[in-house]
């Protein structure tokens, strides 16, 4: 048996040489981790989404601790796509790691035109839809809870870029098997699972709430029940859909937990707050594993789950 | 801009006052390179809750000896899981991080306002300064609180002989009212003068008017809450005022924790 287990995974089109990324709006731009992090060993960065013009964000307080995670509403401040291609990109793709742009929008004429000016752009390997923004035409809404929305979205962008299509879900839906069958009906290459998931948070003594948008989005160890669980029904449902993982993984293990129920890679969020070098230290841990458990490869692992004795 | 993530040792575990702690911690390199007013990002334990680093303010560092002091006081999980640690045990640091309050260049005061528990920048600050004052400079401190023991670094600063005038809202010690009315009664003298503030944005957003009041320039360290300390989250942010009237969020652990007062659109 080959000692070095094969880490190198293939997701529809996309070839990534570990299943490890950074999950976007928690890596920055990597540019920010860059000393800290050897970022050359990360399967991806997914980057912070990207809208059309510059976007000022939410007011503070933006983010609070909660039980085991965070709540943020951070509001999709970013550089806008503009930026992000003359001063940000170059000095990224320095560093030689898969990099996955972000694409948000408040129409699904803005998810266009960010996704076309990305397409034309140099060592870009997937865009990842970020469909929990708010929807402009619909007080708000996420994109992501409504199917038909979705595949307009997804449809859209299809049709105006070549890279492969990432479709991010939103697990702030009662069914999320139909959302996912949408956007993958829709041209959606690959799935990624979940997105934050909405709740606020009270401080009893001042009676206010915690955030200046009042809710926000949880993310961290808390989640990763919750993420499993729509990872796995995803998987069940469509298991042809290659899907990347989302959702509390602090540890290799939580990555193996995700793989096991039908990820082909996983995103890591919160924990780089935590720890910079989460993304390497799961990586390694992952490789440990599959040599001690003699699992020839990460693919070879996926969607392996079974039921107790 | 050199920061590091590392193991440090609790070389000392200090009592202060009571809930009051100084931990001193052995952590060469961010010894070295710190500069007054940054911080450092702590994480005492590896568990899920309490599950972030948390920003601490240095309290002192000394590059010969390699250490670094945090003052805290215990409030809440995190601060109960940091008074618990021992001599001998480590704890994992993220820094020096943010930028360092810089003295004014053509003054004759340097004005310290200090807030309650904001005290601890301010006293790395003064310590500093007195080594590079020169002879018509002097250091003033104006330090504050809701109670005697509440207020933090005095002996630190007259240790450094400096000026100290101390308020309480209470009247437990030195005058009866707030820090901002010392400063207010300061900055009537036409001396000129720089003040740099730390302590509750509601009193950092008071300091700043009267600054701008009596046109002396004002740098404050704002405090808000800092999940990755690094410029990756924003959700550190503050408001703040561009040329030409827009507005714009800054991120306190990169942009700051220290802004000139005059920039900052208080919420
Ligand atoms: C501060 C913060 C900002 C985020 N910003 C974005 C974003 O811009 N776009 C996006 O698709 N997801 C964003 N997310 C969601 C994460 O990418 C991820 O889906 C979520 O945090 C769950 O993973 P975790 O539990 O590992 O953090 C953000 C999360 C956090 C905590
Ligand atoms: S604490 Fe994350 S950007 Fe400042």
């Amino acid at each position: 048996m080959n000692a070095y287990p094969n880490l190198q995974v293939q997701l529809g089109p996309l070839r990534l040489p570990n299943p490890v990324l950074a999950a976007s709006g928690t890596f920055g731009y990597g540019l920010e981790y860059a000393d800290l992090v050897n970022l050359s060993l990360m399967g991806g960065i997914v980057v912070k989404s990207l809208t059309l013009a510059p976007r000022a964000g939410n007011p503070p307080p933006r983010v609070t601790e909660t039980p085991a995670g965070m709540l943020n509403s951070i509001g999709l401040q970013n550089e806008g796509v503009e930026t992000f291609l003359l001063e940000i990109l170059p000095r990224l793709r320095e560093y030689g790691v898969p990099i996955i742009v972000s694409v948000a929008g408040e129409t699904v004429e803005e998810f266009c035109a960010v996704a076309e000016k990305l397409t034309r752009a140099q060592g870009i390997v997937a865009l990842e839809l970020n469909l929990s923004c708010p929807n402009q035409m619909r007080g708000g809404m996420e994109f992501g809870i409504d199917a038909k929305l979705t595949a307009t979205v997804v449809r859209a962008v299809r049709s105006r870029c070549e890279l492969p299509l990432i479709a991010k879900l939103s697990p702030n839906v009662t069914d999320i098997v139909p959302i996912a069958q949408a956007a993958r009906d829709a041209g959606a290459d690959i799935l990624s699972l979940i997105n934050s998931v909405l709740g606020l948070a009270v401080d009893a003594q001042t009676r206010r709430f915690k955030l200046a948008t009042r809710t926000g989005g949880l993310t961290g160890a808390a989640i990763k029940p919750i993420a499993l669980y729509h990872v796995w029904r995803v998987h069940q449902a469509l298991p042809d859909v290659p899907l990347i993982g989302i959702g509390g993984i602090m540890s290799w293990e939580d990555a193996v937990e995700f793989l096991l129920v039908g990820a082909s890679a996983v995103q890591i969020g919160t924990a780089n707050f935590v720890e910079p070098t989460t993304c390497i230290d799961v990586l390694q841990g992952l490789e440990r594993y599959l040599v001690t458990q003699e699992i020839p490869s990460v693919q070879s692992l996926i969607g392996t789950v079974q039921d107790i004795a | 801009m050199a920061r590091w993530e590392l193991l440090a040792t609790v070389v000392e575990h200090r009592r202060r006052a009571p809930e009051q702690y100084e931990l001193i911690l052995h952590a060469p390199p961010i010894a070295e390179a710190a500069q007054p007013g940054q911080f450092v990002m702590v994480r005492p334990l590896e568990t899920h809750a309490p599950l972030l680093r948390r920003p601490y303010s240095i309290l002192r560092a000394n590059p010969d000896k390699g250490i670094i002091s945090l003052f805290y006081a215990v409030h809440g999980a995190f601060t109960e899981l940091l008074s618990l640690k021992q001599v001998g045990s480590s704890i994992r640091l993220l820094g020096p991080l943010g930028n360092w309050f810089q003295p004014v260049r053509g003054v004759q005061r340097h004005i310290l306002v200090a807030g309650g528990f904001g005290a601890p920048p301010l006293c790395f600050f003064a310590s500093r300064l007195a080594y590079s004052l020169k002879a018509e400079e002097r250091i003033i401190i104006l330090a504050g609180a809701r109670r005697r023991d509440l207020l933090v670094g005095l002996d630190e600063f007259r240790a450094l002989g400096a000026e100290v005038h101390v308020s309480t809202e209470d009247g437990s010690h030195g005058y009866t009212g707030r820090v901002t009315d010392l400063l207010v009664h300061q900055l009537e003298n036409p001396e000129p003068a720089a003040v740099y503030a730390c302590g509750p944005n509601a009193m950092l957003k008071i300091v700043a008017k009267i600054c701008t009041q009596h046109a002396v320039p004002c740098f404050v360290s704002v405090e808000t809450p800092m999940p990755c300390g690094v410029g990756a989250c924003l959700g550190c942010a503050v408001r703040v005022a561009l040329p030409g009237g827009s507005q714009w969020f800054r991120r306190a652990c990169m942009e700051g924790p220290i802004f000139r007062a005059e920039e900052v659109i208080w919420e």
